[in-house]
C-alpha cells in the first residue's frame, strides 16, 4: 500500500513537473518521435527498456494525426523513458533513464535486453527472418510485454504468433496470478481501457510448453493498451487511479520477468 | 662362478670373515716379529752388496717382494686364524615364516608362480636348503597373511590370503618363540605388505629381542608387462544427477605408448569409456573420466583396463569407488538485492533440477523483500535469518549484488560460521554491491572468501572480459562444459564474454582460482571463479553480473546447455558433501570379511552444536538382508563423535542406517555404507618390494637373499643368528688363497729377474 501511495506521489510529481516545462500535452498531439535507430544505446550492464520494430502487414501503414507514424513505434519514447523513471524511484532496479532500445526481431543484440515491449499486435506482419528471431528470443529466456491492441486485432495477432511459436496457445490469466503480485499487490485487474473503450482488457500468458505453472515467456494485455498511460502520465489526460494502476502493472511485468 | 672361487681359495663362507676377529699366537709373537726384523735385514744387506748390473731400481722391486715373502712366511708361522662364535647345532630354533597371500600366485619368479619356489625350496624334505636347515636348526615354520599361523608342512599354503601384514606376522612369531632360543627368522615374501599399521615398532621389538630377520625376496623387482590402476579419487557424496569427476592413477611397464581404454563400471553397465595413452615405463599418468551419477543409492564403480596379451598380473587393471548418490534437495538460500535478470536466469538453470533448491530472497525495493520457492508460508517471512537455526537448515548461501550493510555484524558472523562450523557452502556473485564494493573487507564475511578484497575499493566501470579456464580450471569439475577436458576448453574460447564491475584480481593463499576474465582494457586478469575451503565447509566468488548471457546471446543456439550445466555443476559443488547434523561416517569404505570397521556418528542440534548425551543406534542391513542393530556409545575423544566396532561376515554391501535421539527426540537420521569384499590390494604395487625386505633384515640385524643367494642362507644364520652359541676358531695359514700368494710373489720376482735379464 505504501508503494502504491508512493507511486501516485511519484506519478504526480513526474506530471508536475513535465507541466512546468511546458504545455500539457493531448492524445493526438504527438511529440514528434525521437530519432530512431540511431539512439540506441550498448548493454552496459542496466537494465534498459527495448521494444520491437517489426515489419507491418499491409494494414499497418496508415496515416495517424497526420504524421506518418510506425504501428510498433507507438508511445516511444515517452512511455519508455517515464517508466525508467518510475522503475529508478520505486524499485530496486538500476535501469538507463535516458535511453531505450528499438530492435527488430531479427537483429542479435535484441537478446541483450530480455524484456522486450511489443505493440499493435493487429498490424503484425513479421518477415520469416523476424519470426525466427523472435522465437529464439522467447525461448531463450527472452520476455515480451505484448500490449496496444484490441478486437479483431487478436485473428491477426494469432495467425502470426502460430508463425513464431507454432502450437502455442494464450492462456487467460486473472488477477490471481503470481505476475500481478510480485511487486504491487494488484486486487482488481483494470476494466477500462485508456482509448477504444468499448473493449474490456484481457490478460493472458504465453507459456513455455502451454502450460501454465512453467515460464511465461509473454504477457499479452489484449483490449488494453498499458503503456498509453506510461505515456501520459506527465500530462494528467488520463485519471491517476488509472496511470497508477497502469505502472503498476508494468513494473510488475518487469519484476516478475527479471525473476521468473 | 664368484662364489666357487671365493670358497676354493678361502675355504669359509664371507660371512666367517666379516664376523670373526683375527688373532695370533701371543706366545710366539716377539720372537717371530725379531726373526722377521732379522729376515728383512739380511735380504737388505744381501742385495745391496751383491755386485751386478743391476740398476738401484730393480734392486728396490726385488727386494719389496722377497721382503714380502718373507713376511708372509713369518706371518702363517704366528698360526693366525678367526675367532667367532657360532651357534650350536640343533639347540635353536629357526622360524620360517612365508607369505601366504594371493600375491605369491604371480608368475614372474623365471616365468613360474612365486608360491613354485617356496615349494621347491623348502617344500619337500629332501630339499637343500631344508636340509641345509633342517641339520643347523629346529625349524618351526609359519605361514602368514593377515596373521601368522604354524603350519607342519609347506603343502598347507594355498596362497589364498587378501592381505599381507607383515609387521603383524613377526609380532606374532616373536610372541609365539619367546621361550625358546630363537636363532632369527626367515621371511619368505614378495614384500607386498598392505598393513595401515607401520612396521616400525615390530621391528624394534624384534630388534630388542635380538632376533634377525632373514629375508628372502621371491618376485622380480619391476615387473616386465604390466598395466595397473594405481589410484581411483571419487568423491564420497553427491547429489544425484551430478557429473562425476573421477581421478585415476595408471602406471605401466612394457606397454609404453600403446593405447588402451578404460572402462567406468556401475553394476555390469559401463558409464563411461576413455581410450589412455599409456606413459613411459614406471611413470604414472592421470586420467580423468566424466559421467553423471544418475541413479541414487550407493553405486560401486569399478574403473578397468582390459588385460593385455602378456600381462603378468591382470587383478591390477581395476580398482572400485564406492560413491553414495543421494537423492535429497539441497536447500540453497539465494540473497539478492536488486531485480536483475541473474535471478531469473539463475533460477530456470536449476528450475527441473530435482535435487536442489534455490530459495530467492529478492530486495525488490528499498524494505521490500519478495520470497520465491519457500517451503511454507512463514519461512524467510522476517527476513534474512537471524539464528543458527534458521540460517543453518540451508546447504548454501549464494550472496548476489546486496551491500554488506545490508546484514547486521551478527548476520555476518552468522554466515561465515555457517561456513566454518556448519561446513555449508557459499557463493558470492558480481556486483554493484558485491565485493570490496559492497563494503564486506574487513566484516567477518571477507575471512571467507577466497579472493582478497581491496580496502575502500568503489564500484569498477563495466567490461566485458573473455573468460578462461586456468591450468586447476581446465581440470575442475564445476567448469567442464563439454565430455573431454580438450573438448571443454575449446567450448570455453567460442563462449561470448561477460561483464564484471568488481575489480578481484587476487585470490587468497590456499584458494584456488578456477576461471580468469581478459580484457584489453584491464591490466590484470580478472579472477572470475574462486573457490577455497573454509573450516568445514567451501567459499566460491564468481565476479560477472550477467552470466545469463550465456544464454541469451545470439551466438548461443537455442537449445545450448551450458548455462544450465555451468550453473548445476557450481551450485553442486557448493552442496555436495554438506554435513547434515547427523552424520554416519565409516574408516574405510571397504572392508575384509571378518575384519571389524569403525562405525562411527558425528552427532549435533539443529544449530550444529555437537551433542554428547545423544542415544545413536546403528542398523545394519547385511547382503542376505539380515540386519542387526548396533549401540553407538560416545567416544570421550571428542564433542558429538560416537562409535563402535562393526564385523561384516559374508561378502556383500551392508548398509549401516544411523538415527541419534535426545530424550527421544530424533536429532537426525544418516545412511551410509561397507562394502565387504576379499582384498586385491595384493596385487598393486606387484613387483618384489626389496627396499621393504632390505629394511626388515638391515633393522633387526639379518641380511636379505634373492633366490639365487640362497645357498648362503644356512651358514650365515649359524654366524649370525642369536641362540645358544659357541666359540668356533677357523685356521687362516693353511689357506689356498695364503699359498697362492707366496707363489705369486716367488713368480714375480723370478720373471721380474727374466725379464730384466738379471737371472
Amino acid at each position: 500500500m505504501m508503494g502504491a501511495r508512493l507511486l501516485l506521489v511519484l506519478a504526480l510529481a513526474l506530471a508536475l513537473g513535465t507541466a512546468s516545462a511546458g504545455t500539457p500535452a493531448a492524445p493526438g498531439a504527438r511529440e514528434t518521435p525521437a530519432p530512431l535507430q540511431g539512439a540506441n544505446v550498448a548493454y552496459d550492464g542496466r537494465y534498459t527498456l527495448a521494444r520491437i520494430r517489426y515489419t507491418a502487414n499491409e494494414r499497418g501503414n496508415y496515416e495517424f494525426f497526420g504524421d506518418r507514424l510506425q504501428v510498433w513505434e507507438h508511445d516511444y519514447p515517452r512511455s519508455e523513458r517515464h517508466m525508467a523513471r518510475i522503475l529508478a524511484e520505486v524499485t530496486g532496479i538500476v535501469p538507463d533513464l535516458d535511453a531505450s532500445n528499438i530492435f527488430t526481431a531479427d537483429d542479435g543484440k535484441l537478446d541483450e535486453f530480455p524484456i522486450t515491449y511489443f505493440c499493435e499486435a493487429g498490424f503484425w506482419g513479421p518477415t520469416d527472418k523476424e519470426v525466427v528471431g523472435m522465437r529464439n528470443y522467447m525461448l531463450k529466456g527472452g520476455f515480451v510485454i505484448i500490449d496496444d491492441f484490441r478486437g479483431e486485432d487478436w485473428e491477426n495477432f494469432l495467425v502470426q504468433l502460430g508463425r513464431v511459436l507454432p502450437g502455442i496457445r494464450p492462456i487467460r490469466l486473472d488477477v490471481s496470478h503470481p505476475i500481478f503480485h510480485v511487486f504491487f499487490d494488484v486486487k482488481a485487474l483494470p476494466t477500462v481501457a485508456p482509448t477504444f473503450r468499448r473493449y474490456t482488457p484481457e490478460f493472458y500468458g504465453l507459456f513455455e510448453n502451454n502450460d501454465p505453472h512453467g515460464r511465461m515467456m509473454a504477457i499479452v494485455d489484449y483490449n488494453n493498451d498499458v503503456s498509453e498511460y506510461w505515456e501520459w502520465s506527465d500530462t494528467g489526460t488520463f485519471g491517476m487511479d488509472l496511470t497508477n494502476e497502469a505502472y503498476k502493472l508494468g513494473i510488475n511485468y518487469i519484476v516478475y520477468a527479471m525473476t521468473h | 662362478m664368484f662364489d666357487s672361487l671365493f670358497a676354493f681359495l678361502f675355504r669359509y663362507p664371507a660371512v666367517v670373515f666379516e664376523r670373526g676377529r683375527l688373532a695370533l699366537d701371543s706366545g710366539r709373537a716377539g720372537w717371530l716379529a725379531a726373526a722377521l726384523l732379522a729376515a728383512a735385514a739380511l735380504a737388505t744387506w744381501s742385495y745391496l752388496r751383491a755386485k751386478g748390473k743391476a740398476r738401484p731400481a730393480d734392486r728396490l722391486v726385488l727386494l719389496a717382494l722377497r721382503t714380502a715373502m718373507l713376511a708372509l712366511l713369518v706371518l702363517c708361522l704366528a698360526r693366525p686364524r678367526l675367532v667367532l662364535s657360532s651357534l650350536v647345532p640343533q639347540q635353536n630354533f629357526l622360524a620360517v615364516l612365508i607369505d601366504d597371500s594371493r600375491s605369491m600366485r604371480v608368475a614372474d619368479q623365471d616365468g613360474r608362480p612365486r608360491a613354485e619356489f617356496v615349494a621347491r625350496a623348502l617344500g619337500a624334505d629332501t630339499a637343500a636348503l631344508r636340509v641345509a636347515l633342517a641339520q643347523r636348526f629346529r625349524l618351526r615354520f609359519f605361514r602368514f597373511s593377515s596373521a601368522a599361523e604354524r603350519v607342519d608342512d609347506i603343502g598347507q599354503l594355498g596362497y589364498a590370503g587378501t592381505s599381507t601384514r607383515i609387521g603383524a606376522a613377526l609380532d606374532q612369531v616373536r610372541q609365539e618363540l619367546a621361550g625358546v632360543p630363537l636363532a632369527g627368522v626367515v621371511l619368505v615374501s614378495d614384500g607386498a605388505d598392505d598393513a595401515r599399521e607401520s612396521l616400525a615398532a615390530p621391528l624394534l621389538s624384534l630388534r630388542a629381542a635380538r632376533v634377525p630377520v632373514f629375508t628372502v625376496g621371491v618376485g622380480q623387482r619391476a615387473l616386465r608387462r604390466d598395466i595397473e590402476i594405481q589410484r581411483v579419487d571419487a568423491p564420497v557424496s553427491v547429489l544425484r544427477g551430478t557429473a562425476l569427476v573421477v581421478d585415476v592413477v595408471v602406471a605401466q611397464t612394457g606397454f609404453a605408448g600403446r593405447r588402451v581404454p578404460l572402462y567406468v563400471e556401475d553394476g555390469g553397465r559401463i558409464v563411461a569409456e576413455q581410450d589412455v595413452d599409456l606413459p613411459p615405463d614406471g611413470e604414472p599418468t592421470p586420467v580423468r573420466v566424466r559421467f553423471p551419477a544418475d541413479s541414487a543409492g550407493p553405486r560401486r564403480y569399478r574403473v578397468r583396463i582390459p588385460a593385455q596379451p602378456g600381462e603378468v598380473v591382470s587383478q591390477n587393471n581395476e580398482q572400485t569407488a564406492l560413491v553414495r548418490v543421494s537423492d535429497r534437495r539441497a536447500r540453497i538460500l539465494y540473497m539478492e538485492g536488486e531485480p536483475r535478470f541473474e535471478v531469473k536466469f539463475l533460477r530456470r538453470a536449476v528450475a527441473d533440477d530435482p535435487n536442489l533448491r534455490l530459495v530467492v530472497l529478492l530486495r525488490t525495493a528499498p524494505r521490500k523483500l519478495l520470497r520465491l520457492d519457500v517451503d511454507s508460508a512463514d519461512e524467510l517471512v522476517a527476513g534474512f535469518p537471524t539464528t543458527r537455526q534458521e540460517l543453518f537448515r540451508y546447504d548454501a548461501i549464494v550472496l548476489g549484488s546486496i551491500e554488506a550493510s545490508f546484514f547486521t555484524h551478527e548476520q555476518l558472523q552468522l554466515m561465515a560460521d555457517f561456513v566454518a562450523e556448519r561446513g555449508g557452502g557459499l557463493l558470492m556473485l558480481g556486483g554493484r554491491r558485491s565485493f570490496a564494493a559492497g563494503g564486506y573487507a574487513g566484516t567477518p564475511l571477507a575471512d571467507a572468501l577466497p579472493v582478497e578484497l581491496a580496502p575502500g575499493a568503489a564500484e569498477g566501470r563495466f567490461t566485458p572480459v573473455k573468460i578462461e579456464p586456468t591450468r586447476a580450471g581446465r581440470a575442475h569439475a564445476v567448469t567442464q562444459l563439454a565430455p573431454t577436458e580438450d573438448s571443454s576448453v575449446a567450448r570455453w574460447k567460442t563462449l561470448p564474454a561477460l561483464s564484471v564491475v568488481n575489480r578481484v584480481t587476487r585470490v587468497k593463499p590456499g584458494a584456488s582460482a578456477l576461471l580468469l576474465g581478459r580484457s584489453d582494457s584491464l591490466a590484470d586478469d580478472e579472477v572470475v571463479l574462486a573457490a577455497q575451503r573454509y573450516g568445514r565447509g567451501r567459499a566460491l566468488a564468481f565476479t560477472p553480473q550477467d552470466s545469463w548471457i550465456w544464454r541469451m546471446d545470439a551466438a548461443m543456439p537455442v537449445d545450448d546447455a551450458t548455462h544450465r550445466t555451468f550453473w548445476r555443476q557450481l551450485l553442486r559443488s557448493l552442496v555436495d558433501g554438506v554435513p547434515t547434523p547427523v552424520q554416519a561416517v565409516v574408516a574405510a569404505d571397504r572392508a575384509e570379511p571378518g575384519q571389524p570397521v569403525t562405525v562411527q556418528a558425528e552427532v549435533a542440534d539443529s544449530a550444529f552444536l555437537a551433542v554428547d548425551d545423544a542415544q545413536v543406534t546403528a542398523r545394519v542391513r547385511g547382503p542376505a538382508g539380515a540386519g542387526q542393530e548396533l549401540s553407538l556409545p560416545w567416544t570421550v575423544q571428542r564433542d558429538g563423535s560416537y562409535g563402535t566396532p562393526f564385523t561384516p561376515g559374508a561378502a556383500g554391501l551392508y548398509e549401516v542406517a544411523l538415527d541419534a535421539r535426545r530424550g527421544g527426540r530424533l536429532l537426525g537420521t544418516d545412511t551410509t555404507y561397507v562394502a565387504a569384499a576379499p582384498s586385491t590390494m595384493e596385487y598393486f604395487g606387484a613387483a618384489m618390494r626389496e627396499p621393504l625386505l632390505r629394511r626388515i633384515a638391515d633393522e633387526t640385524g639379518g641380511r636379505f637373499y634373492t633366490p639365487a643367494e640362497l645357498h648362503r642362507l644356512p651358514e650365515d644364520i649359524r654366524y649370525v643368528g642369536s641362540g645358544t652359541s659357541r666359540i668356533e676358531e677357523k685356521e687362516l695359514w693353511d689357506l689356498p688363497a695364503v699359498f697362492l700368494l707366496l707363489l705369486l710373489l716367488a713368480g714375480a720376482e723370478w720373471g721380474w729377474r727374466r725379464a730384466r735379464g738379471l737371472a
